[in-house]
């Protein structure tokens, strides 16, 4: 019972959903508006319940045991708790304040004030340092060892000089060389690729709709 | 030449190939920051597919308006956030409507900023109402919802019952604004600006259920993956990096000094073009000394 309710459930769901882009009847688009406006939500919502529940979870586990980096867990949770506190009843701004204060004179903690001065930073410092591992590789692996690898290279240096103004300064013509490597043989193969993946997606949904594919009840077998 | 000499060379190509990153991560900072310290103007000349979006939203009919998608977060920022910033000023100073939604939580809090900078430009420099750009009236910002499925299907029926509050905890449907924004037939053009494959997704699922004409500025990275959507036409027109972002500026600023708007605003993607350039051909640089050094550390071997 605990997979055959499931799997019915995917099944009505998933024959429905096909349904309703063929058929026009009010009947039909009534409970498909409601299935894809209001249902999808409630599911997101239990879904978010679930998010939280397994991160803190993980992490409660992680200080119990004393796991590799476990401090680093209480600074996650705190944070959870300390950014949903102030983004509930705190207000976005000193123009739209909460219920919950959210300055000590001047310092103020509000939700856009956090956001900016932490979140901003925090993601572009992140990120920013891909630059670094980037040129490490580049230095480091990018080898013309076989054709496959120089036709690669070349490309590479092509597009690289294109999409950046210099590339104009040296050529002319440079950058609509690297503006047709992108559109024509890369769109050539991205295409190819793009209906093999729409294919496979097709199937595998074929698959799940149908109970054939059931890895996403959990337990990974297939029974 | 000695045995001695052979040996001495392939040992300093090999050293050279052993290099400490350290000395890379220092040349990589380098190259960045110096240009952003002297900063040396490059303008870049927009391609087909930024001039395309750009014409599209200069010539679009007054009451249709330009909707922008915040599918980005913090980290790709330093690409993505002048492209909105762009789109923002070419619609307040076309007189379009604007809607802006994010599909990305994480981009809420950029759009507030990017909608604080550009509405103050305007406003210190309005003289009229109708110079003025008010929030309600001229745009709405509807946030933020889950799942995007929800977003780019409902969109197509009633906007409002899609965001019943926007971002400011504001009624949607007492807004001023939405009296002409009801659902995609009154958007001209739909811009997901983005990190991710979300663009893909508003063609899947808004385009093709319900025609909105769409656009999109993405990650230089992704670019590639967004030629074929671009060739079919599914795409009015994209803009790819920061050179995108900078390409569509050069536009919008010529358009800018032509209506007496260009006030000295700041243009963060043409600024960030000399570093980006010094970046690439360091990066071009790098991969031809270690190619060197690996051919010539392999022959001496041989």
């Amino acid at each position: 019972m605990r997979r055959t309710i499931p799997l019915l459930l995917v099944l009505l769901t998933g024959l429905f959903a096909a349904l309703a882009a063929f058929v026009p009847h009010p009947a039909v688009q009534n409970v498909d508006e409601v299935m894809r406006n209001d249902v999808i939500r409630i599911l997101a919502a239990f879904g978010l319940v679930l998010g939280i529940g397994s991160i803190l979870q993980h992490h409660f586990l992680k200080i119990r045991r004393h796991a590799q980096y476990w401090q680093y867990s209480y600074i996650t949770v705190i944070m959870l708790f300390v950014s949903a506190i102030i983004g509930v009843f705190g207000g976005i701004d000193p123009n739209r304040p909460g219920i919950l204060p959210t300055h000590i004179g001047s310092f103020s903690f509000h939700m856009q004030t956090l956001y900016t001065n932490v979140m901003v930073p925090l993601g572009a410092t992140m990120f920013a340092m891909l630059a670094f591992f980037m040129a490490s590789a580049a230095y480091r692996a990018f080898r013309a060892r076989t054709v496959e690898a120089t036709l690669l290279l070349v490309a590479a240096f092509i597009l690289m000089l294109g999409s950046v103004p210099l590339g104009r300064m040296i050529h002319p013509q440079l950058p609509s060389f690297a503006e047709w490597i992108l559109t024509v043989p890369n769109t050539a193969a991205k295409r190819g690729i793009l209906f093999g993946i729409q294919l496979g997606i097709f199937a595998t949904s074929l698959k799940i709709i149908l109970g054939i594919e059931r890895g996403w009840l959990g337990g990974g077998g297939g029974k | 030449m000695t045995a001695q000499d052979g040996a001495s060379r392939h040992n300093f190509w090999q050293k050279l190939q052993a290099i400490d990153r350290r000395w890379l991560y220092l040349v990589v900072w380098l190259v960045v920051m110096l240009p952003l310290i002297f900063p040396f103007r490059i303008r870049p000349k927009a391609t087909p597919p930024v001039e395309r979006l750009f014409q599209f939203i200069d010539t679009m009919p007054r009451d249709k308006a330009l909707v922008l998608s915040i599918d980005y977060g913090p980290d790709t920022q330093a690409e993505l956030q002048p492209m909105l910033v762009a789109f923002l000023r070419h619609a307040f100073a076309a007189g379009h409507r604007v809607g802006i939604l994010a599909c990305e939580l994480t981009g809420l809090g950029l759009g507030e900023n990017a909608l604080r900078q550009v509405t103050a430009e305007f406003n210190v420099h309005a003289a009229t109402r109708q110079d003025s750009v008010i929030n309600g009236e001229d745009y709405a910002f509807w946030g933020w919802t889950t799942p995007y499925i929800t977003i780019m299907l409902g969109m197509g029926e009633r906007i409002s019952k899609v965001f019943p509050v926007d971002y400011y905890g504001q009624k949607t449907e007492s807004l001023p604004i939405m009296a002409h924004l009801k659902n995609y037939d009154d958007v001209g053009i739909l811009v997901s600006i983005a990190s991710s494959a979300i663009p893909q997704s508003w063609i899947n699922l808004a385009q093709t259920q319900f025609g909105v004409r769409l656009g999109c500025g993405i990650t230089a990275v992704s670019a590639a993956d967004y030629y074929p959507y671009l060739n079919s036409g599914q795409f009015t027109g994209m803009l790819a990096g920061m050179k995108g972002a900078a390409e569509y500026e050069d536009l919008l600023l010529n358009r800018l000094k032509e209506n007496g708007m260009d006030w000295g605003q700041r243009y963060r993607g043409t600024e960030a073009m000399s570093s980006q350039t010094a970046a690439h051909l360091a990066i071009m640089a790098f991969i031809i000394i270690g190619n060197i050094a690996f051919f010539a550390s392999k022959r001496r071997k041989s």
